[in-house]
């Protein structure tokens, strides 16, 4: 088993526009993903635009304030192979708002 | 760190329900002026949930968490806004007050209760016009999207969400507030309330074509919202009337089509179908319009629905009490829908010739020549004195006109059997 880091970008004023019961629908269905036996951690970003180092230079405010896409949270999951880690990124919820994911493997097995 | 998320599932339409609650809540402590800030809040208050609980867990008491971040999101929104100038400082007081309220407190149920009711006769404002307070009414109290209004009355989202926009705008250039009327106003008030209500309820009980899932929404919030007035200070008879009538009506949803969605004349419906807790809760109602002396159209319209839930079988229909009704009603709410639905009534008191020329006069509005139930009413009414040609031209007719697939059937149903070729559908 591989650790795979799936990383969900969106855009927070898609949100904006679903009714309350579309809302709790999301919630429900995001919840029950994190249910799966291949769910490690999760962690869930602060809505702000972060802090970029580079170099010596002091910390600038992140990158992402000009897009309209954020990172939004990440996940650590296991799984087989690279295709089974986007098998079950695909069932994510997120890619059904509008969302996309990244998913990035781990160094190791 | 997060594996052990809870997984206490949410009450259904908590969303919709709290949502409803909070922006009436926020909405008087901004002031309705604002309600564009209330609303904001909250939606940003629901997407937080989406954002925090998936990864922390649903809170123990989810209403009174979304409550709590209401608030404190409310505060924000407050300070940002640029428009709120001298008065920011106030509000965010209000607002920090209210969110401090502890939630176990008995206090906060009814005060929120009684700002549903303040908002309800808010977007219900006599001078605000009838398609824009059913749209507010669904927007703010009823916790409805703008895509999900349009979806309810075959809209385009960009003219719901317009339509929201000047109803708002007309509350903040008018003043109105979230006042509950005096006892001077509160007849006009309440009519045009209770109107609204009535509107939603019609809308989504009328099989007309959309989607149906959102239409029995729509029926279950008005008779939630007739509910809350019934439950409040504010009733009058009337109410009880309107909750008696719309129970009784929703009572029979399920037995109004059969297994394969096609549609059920109410004379064929299977009462056992019928939903009891619905209609003894119709009928409790029913009780209760009663003490006073008025008589509303609610009142007839009630007492017909209570005429057929009282009869044992199909057979047993008082038709008489019903046609008197009907005289009541069309004397009371002149309206050709009515008139027509008394022509059925005066079908089986008087027979058919007397029910078409009751219908006669009807045929010269203009408005109703395309309008199926009446063509369709027409047809049957001819196939029952056994003009068939005729009857056939007039389900013809009917299926050019626009209605709900089920509606189609039943009127190609009907249509085969003005032609001799019907073949009766098994009985399910």
């Amino acid at each position: 088993m591989a650790q795979f880091l799936l990383m969900l970008y969106d855009n927070p004023a898609d949100w904006m526009k679903l009714s309350p019961e579309e809302m709790q629908k999301a919630l429900e269905k995001y919840m029950a993903w994190g249910k799966g036996p291949y769910y490690k951690q999760g962690i869930r970003l602060a809505a702000d635009a972060g802090k970029v180092l580079r170099g010596k230079s002091r910390a600038t405010d992140g990158p992402y304030s000009e897009t309209k896409e954020v990172l939004g949270g990440f996940y650590a999951i296991e799984a087989a192979s690279y295709e089974e880690a986007v098998a079950i990124a695909g069932t994510h919820p997120h890619l059904e708002y509008g969302g996309a994911i990244e998913v990035r493997k781990s160094w190791g097995a | 760190m997060s594996e052990v998320a809870q997984t206490v599932p949410l009450l259904e339409h908590l969303f919709r329900r709290q949502s409803g609650r909070m922006v009436a809540h926020l909405a008087r402590l901004l002031g309705p002026a604002h309600l564009e800030l209330a609303e904001e809040a909250v939606q940003e208050t629901m997407l937080r949930a989406l954002q925090v609980w998936p990864s922390q867990g649903t809170p123990e008491n989810p209403a009174a968490w979304l409550f709590r971040v209401a608030h404190n999101i409310a505060i924000d929104v407050v300070r940002r806004d640029q428009t709120l100038r001298e008065k920011t400082d106030a509000i965010v007081l209000e607002l920090t007050n209210s969110a401090s309220m502890p939630p176990s407190d008995p206090g906060i149920e009814e005060q929120l209760r009684d700002d549903e009711l303040r908002m309800i006769f808010l977007c219900c404002h006599p001078d605000i016009p009838r398609d824009s307070s059913v749209a507010l009414s669904l927007k703010t109290v009823g916790g409805f999207s703008v895509r999900e209004i349009a979806r309810a009355f075959l809209a385009d989202d960009v003219a719901i969400a317009q339509r929201l926009v000047r109803t708002k705008r007309q509350i903040r250039e008018t003043s109105l507030t979230l006042d509950a009327p005096g006892a001077a106003e509160m007849e006009r008030r309440m009519d045009a309330v209770l109107d609204v209500i009535y509107f939603i309820f019609n809308e989504g009980y009328t099989a007309h074509e959309g989607d149906d899932l959102i239409r029995l929404d729509l029926c279950r919030e008005a008779l939630r919202l007739a509910r809350l007035i019934a439950a409040s200070s504010l009733v009058q008879p009337r109410v009880h009337a309107l909750v008696a009538l719309m129970a009784l009506q929703s009572a029979r949803t399920e037995a109004r089509v059969d297994s394969a969605g096609n549609l059920i004349l109410l004379e064929e419906q299977d009462r056992s179908r019928w939903d009891q807790q619905l209609i003894s809760l119709g009928f409790h109602h029913f009780d209760r319009s009663m003490s006073g002396y008025d008589v509303s159209q609610y009142h007839v319209e009630a007492a017909i629905a209570a005429t057929h839930a009282r009869a044992s079988a199909t057979g047993s229909i008082d038709w008489k009490s019903i046609l008197q009704l009907y005289d009541q009603l069309l004397a009371l709410h002149p309206s050709p829908v009515v008139a027509l639905n008394r022509a059925v009534a005066v079908a089986k008191v008087d027979g058919p010739q007397a029910a078409l020329q009751a219908i006669e006069p009807l045929e010269a509005d203009p408005k109703l020549r395309h309008y199926y139930l009446l063509l369709a009413i027409r047809g049957h009414l001819l196939l029952e004195l056994g003009r068939r040609t005729e009857a056939a031209a007039y389900f013809r007719s009917a299926l050019e006109c626009r209605c709900s697939e089920p509606e189609r059937r039943f009127l190609r149903r009907k249509l085969a059997e003005a032609r001799g070729t019907h073949c009766p559908l098994p009985r399910v």
